[in-house]
């Protein structure tokens, strides 16, 4: 295959997703046209006979029984209203990180159109829209797009934090957040005055609050919100406060490792003036000699 | 000493022999066998009298001149061979017993040994994998439990203080576990210490060294790794493998136990030296297929230890037992996991897998591992020389059992306390990974959710220490931390090997190595530009893994697809075998491996793979001993037992010379007799005037032989009567009637290639009429060696 060819068959494509898209009409904003028609453009310049652009437009659809149905492409449209509103609501959650209890609603919301779409249950018409919307092309956007959320959702493992069917935060979860806001307000009540006054005073509070973290990581019942509320109030205590435990009996330790460094000294020494040395006995093999002082026994033998 | 008693013995026998002799003359006679027999006997013993006498007087009047004073006791150093081993009798004995039990033997009978042979080694592999999976199971729960008591306690104690009391219950937990190990080591089976495959590869070398292959002793290096490994010990549990491996293989191969006194009666065929050798050969190749789960390179490790005889049959079976060995091991494991059917856990060490794509290796790398190579080669010398001086003295001055268990616990306590002071004063903390790749965290003055990064090193197993050297992500580890860590291992794995603890030095080289191949692998990636792209820590470690391994242990073959096998990927061959060909140039300039080392120590006369160097002037006069103590075919029983109970000559073979009829002639070369086969004779009492007394006694057999084997009682338990003194014993049928032989002048190096070759145990030295000049053992041949000034000569000493 010439490179030439390959490109027409590309070009071919994007046309015809053009065509597609341009076929479902309103969806197109103005600032996206530019750069798909300049790529329809350069398809163009390989196969100049199928006219301008002018005229792929016009082509207004495709016959009836190719193009998708009225109920598929209304829930293609919900899809994307929720997909939007869900983007929406995890953006400003990134830093810091609430992105299971900001948005696990609009997450189940999400999911349910997603599970419409992708059911094989026939709506009005006679229609499934598993096949026509999720995997009639080789982009298959649709699927993608919820691919990328659904993992980002899994590795922010937010099913740990949230009850089933996105009703509401498990119990653990809200325990949690209120010991949280316990602690910090406890740092911020005693932020101004004194440090080590902090340290003392909301030692108690944020030791529950490692307790109960604690406990949660064993369980496994953490989702990425909870974890790094923690390392922020860990960071806070450690760094920011200086609460972490000072270096304070480096002159026990080191006593007490050189009295044991010490130990072998005394035991390789004692050994060595004490202990009697090993010694060997040495012993003479029988030997020849020499060539000629056995030729001598063998003829004073013969 | 040894000449006095000598001289006593052989005057002794003069006496005798001239009492006989003096009676020759009125009975001689052809048709009377008995009485030429002891003409003959009389004669020949009171030649090789009156020739050795004349040889001591001469050797000890030059030493008298040339070294005035030179003491008959020395300490004890490396230039010496022991008395106390003896060679495997390897060559087969084709006497007439042989023969015939051969032709009895049907075709369906060889047959089912070869089966059983496979048999054998699948049991092998099987117990091997077993026993493998034991140990790593029990140390893995044991220091657990010790790891997860201590990490509570200092817990404990860094909040409300006291450090200094965690210090020392760590110490206390390390020294109880390693007192245990050592006491069993020291106070019962001393020969189980250590790694174990010194003595293994003496053992492929055809020495016997005595209880090797006990069952006492594999109990003993069972318990004693896991007490050193659980006590925090710089050591491995690898090295023990082989030597587990190769007990397993020469019990099961036997199937029977002399320790537990218990006959299976089956496999009684291997009840000899030739086979028990190539089973243990395989035990050796499945003890290393279970530890670093490397098949191929096991069945490498027997063919570069012990091969000086080989057959494809023989390691086509080896390999069997390997794979057997690993598949049992990962088979048990999985289970062990609760994940069973999961076979991934090949070995007991686990490189872990190095994914091709992050840790892919350029060409312009190549010659950084090279140099890696040569950084391994010098710091395995140095290894190598520091553990030889301590070596030295503890063999000198650290004998006694109850000093030995004390330097263990001492060791073992000081490693705590090392260990502790480094982790209390490291300011390395990193952030707590996701997955908890880091099985004991220890947090100590690092901030919440990090943990001290000095602990992941040492407060944990070796084994996993090197993994997580290999695959922590880079900045794991800071480069002062991998500095100081290196260099106290180093030191520290240096003093731990050669105590009186079963342990191996696999690990803790493979754990230096990659402790500054890491450190090499982040400097590299901080000067280069680029270096951050390619220069992945993960992939450094690993060589300087290699390199230091090379650099101490200086195998090569074996070493390399050991590696690569227990990393997994094929396509860091040519890299490893670049950096272990490297460090053991570099090593072998100054000085040779470790296992080398400790072979001579032990003054084990081991035959290296070819003669020393300009060692074709001597010839065999000079290599041999000489005179003689040679049997007559028709022997009188008095004098076999007196000579097989001269304490100040423990010979083992005797040259069976036959008089030619009638004339003054010196005796001829006839066969060659065991001092093992003699004394099943004088026990059976195969004498000839009993065999013409009783028609109906049972003719012996070879099955007579094995079951003696491998412990022939000692002369002095078997009782012999005056009587019996004064009957005679036909040799004819149990000699080996076609000895190798050479002729005085062979050189060393054909003498030595015969031995390495074909196994021997003896080579007589004839003269052109076929007359015994004298006996090349194994001793006569490991004394010479390539030193610094040339070839030197070692000196037999009693231990």
């Amino acid at each position: 295959m010439s490179p030439h060819r390959h490109g027409s068959f590309w070009g071919f494509i994007v046309f015809n997703i053009y065509a597609l898209v341009s076929g479902d009409g309103g969806n197109l904003t103005a600032s996206e046209t530019p750069p798909l028609s300049s790529v329809v453009l350069s398809s163009a310049a390989f196969k100049p006979g199928l006219g301008s652009l002018l005229s792929l437009n016009l082509l207004s659809s495709f016959p009836e029984d190719l193009e998708i149905s009225d109920y598929c492409s209304q829930l293609l449209l919900i899809f994307g209203q929720r997909y939007v509103a869900y983007v929406n609501c995890l953006v400003p959650a990134a830093r810091p990180v609430k992105v299971c209890q900001n948005c696990f609603s609009s997450y189940g919301s999400l999911t349910e159109i997603f599970s419409n779409i992708s059911s094989d249950q026939v709506g009005p018409g006679n229609v499934s829209c598993r096949d026509s919307l999720l995997r009639s092309d080789r982009l298959m956007l649709v699927y993608e797009l919820f691919e990328n959320l659904k993992v980002l959702w899994e590795k922010s493992n937010c099913n740990n934090c949230i009850t089933k069917g996105f009703q509401n935060m498990t119990s653990d979860t809200l325990h949690f957040m209120t010991t949280l806001n316990q602690t910090l307000t406890c740092f911020e009540q005693y932020q101004q005055k004194n440090k080590t006054e902090l340290c003392t005073n909301c030692k108690t509070d944020y030791k529950n609050l490692n307790v109960l973290y604690g406990g949660m990581e064993k369980n496994k019942t953490m989702c990425i919100d909870i974890e790094d509320a923690m390392n922020m109030t860990r960071r806070l205590w450690s760094k920011n406060f200086n609460c972490s435990f000072p270096r304070e009996e480096t002159v026990p330790v080191i006593a007490v490792s050189s009295f044991m460094l010490f130990l072998p000294i005394i035991f390789y020494l004692s050994s060595f003036l004490h202990s009697e040395q090993k010694k060997r006995k040495l012993i003479h093999p029988n030997r020849a000699k020499s060539y000629s002082s056995l030729m001598n026994i063998q003829d004073n033998r013969s | 000493m040894a000449n006095i008693t000598k001289k006593v013995s052989w005057s002794s026998r003069a006496d005798e022999s001239g009492a006989t002799g003096e009676g020759t003359p009125l009975l001689n006679g052809s048709e009377q066998p008995r009485h030429s027999r002891q003409l003959s006997e009389g004669r020949s013993i009171f030649q090789i009298g009156r020739l050795s006498t004349v040889d001591l007087e001469e050797e000890i009047t030059s030493d008298e001149d040339s070294l005035r004073g030179r003491p008959k006791e020395i300490p004890h150093n490396e230039k010496l061979l022991s008395l106390k081993y003896e060679s495997l009798d390897y060559d087969n004995i084709e006497n007439q017993l042989f023969l015939e039990e051969e032709r009895r033997m049907s075709h369906m009978g060889f047959r089912c040994l070869e089966i059983s042979r496979w048999v054998v080694c699948g049991l092998i592999g099987f117990l091997t994998g077993l026993i493998a999976c034991f140990i790593d199971i029990v140390v893995e729960e044991l220091a657990g439990i010790k790891y997860q008591v201590v990490k509570e306690n200092i817990e404990k104690f860094t909040e409300v203080g006291g450090l200094s009391i965690s210090l020392i219950l760590w110490a206390v937990f390390n020294s109880a576990f390693v007192m245990v190990g050592a006491i069993i080591v020291a106070y019962f089976e001393p020969i189980a210490a250590g790694s174990g495959i010194p003595q293994i590869k003496c053992y492929l070398n055809g020495v016997k060294i005595p209880r090797v292959v006990r069952l006492k002793t594999l109990l003993v290096k069972v318990g004693g790794v896991i007490c050193s490994v659980v006590g925090g010990l710089a050591v491995g549990k690898e090295g023990p493998m082989i030597h587990s491996g190769a007990v397993v293989a020469a019990g099961v191969s036997q199937g029977r136990s002399t320790s537990l006194k218990r006959d299976f009666k089956i496999f009684e065929y291997f009840r000899r030296d030739t086979e028990k050798r190539d089973f243990v050969s395989a035990g050796a190749a499945a003890g290393v297929s279970a530890a670093f789960g490397a098949p191929v390179g096991g069945v490498l490790f027997s063919l570069e230890e012990g091969a000086s005889f080989w057959n494809q049959m023989l390691t086509w079976r080896i390999f069997f037992a390997s794979m057997i060995s690993t598949f049992t091991l990962n088979f048990f494991l999985s289970i062990y996991h609760n994940k069973p059917g999961d076979l991934s856990n090949p070995g007991l060490i686990n490189f872990g897998r190095f994914e091709t794509e992050s840790v892919a290796y350029n060409l312009y790398e190549i010659p950084l591992f090279i140099a890696m190579g040569a950084i391994g080669g010098l710091l395995g010398a140095l290894f190598n020389v520091l553990n030889y001086w301590l070596t030295i003295f503890r063999i000198r001055y650290v004998h006694r059992p109850c000093l030995q268990v004390m330097e263990a616990m001492l060791v073992a306590a000081v490693t705590a306390t090392v260990s502790f002071t480094m982790i209390y004063f490291s300011n390395d903390c990193q952030p707590l990974g996701p997955e908890h790749t880091e099985e004991y965290p220890l947090q100590l003055f690092c901030a919440d959710g990090e943990y001290n990064s000095m602990a992941t090193a040492f407060f944990n197993t070796p084994e996993r220490s090197v993994r997580s050297l290999f695959h922590n992500q880079p900045g794991t580890y800071n480069p002062l931390t991998l500095g100081l860590f290196t260099l106290t291992y180093f030191f520290l794995a240096c003093w731990t090997y050669g105590l009186a603890v079963s342990a191996g030095v696999f690990i803790p080289s493979l754990l230096i190595g990659a402790a500054w191949g890491r450190l090499f692998g982040i400097l590299l990636a901080s000067i280069t530009t680029t270096g951050s792209t390619w220069a992945v820590p993960g992939k450094y470690a690993l060589m300087g893994a290699a390199a230091q391994l090379g650099g101490i242990v200086r195998m090569t073959l074996s070493l390399t697809v050991i590696m690569v096998e227990a990393t997994g990927n094929i396509s860091y061959g040519l890299p490893i075998m670049l950096v272990l060909m490297t460090s053991k140039i570099v090593g072998d300039y100054f000085v040779e491996g470790l296992y080398d080392i400790h072979i001579k120590l032990q003054s084990v006369p081991f035959l290296h793979w070819e003669a020393p160097a300009t060692s074709h002037w001597l010839t065999a006069r000079e290599v041999m001993s000489s005179p003689v103590t040679c049997l007559n075919r028709i022997e009188k029983v008095g004098t076999i037992v007196d000579i097989l109970s001269n304490t100040s000559t423990n010979h083992n073979g005797f040259p069976v010379v036959v008089q030619v009829a009638g004339n003054d002639e010196p005796a001829k070369l006839c066969g060659l007799i065991l001092r093992s086969q003699l004394i099943v004779l004088l026990k059976h009492k195969v004498f000839v005037e009993l065999a013409r007394s009783r028609l109906t006694h049972r003719k012996l057999q070879l099955k007579d032989f094995r079951d003696a084997y491998p412990r022939f009682p000692p002369i002095q338990s078997i009782h012999v009567s005056q009587d019996e003194r004064e009957c005679m014993m036909d040799l004819m049928e149990f000699m080996n009637a076609t000895p190798y032989t050479v002729p005085q002048e062979t050189s060393l190096p054909r003498v030595f290639k015969l031995f390495r070759a074909l196994g021997l145990r003896h080579l007589v030295v004839v003269d052109d009429e076929n007359r015994v000049v004298g006996l090349v053992t194994r001793k006569d041949l490991a004394r010479y060696h390539l030193g610094k000034h040339g070839l030197e000569e070692l000196q037999l000493a009693q231990t």
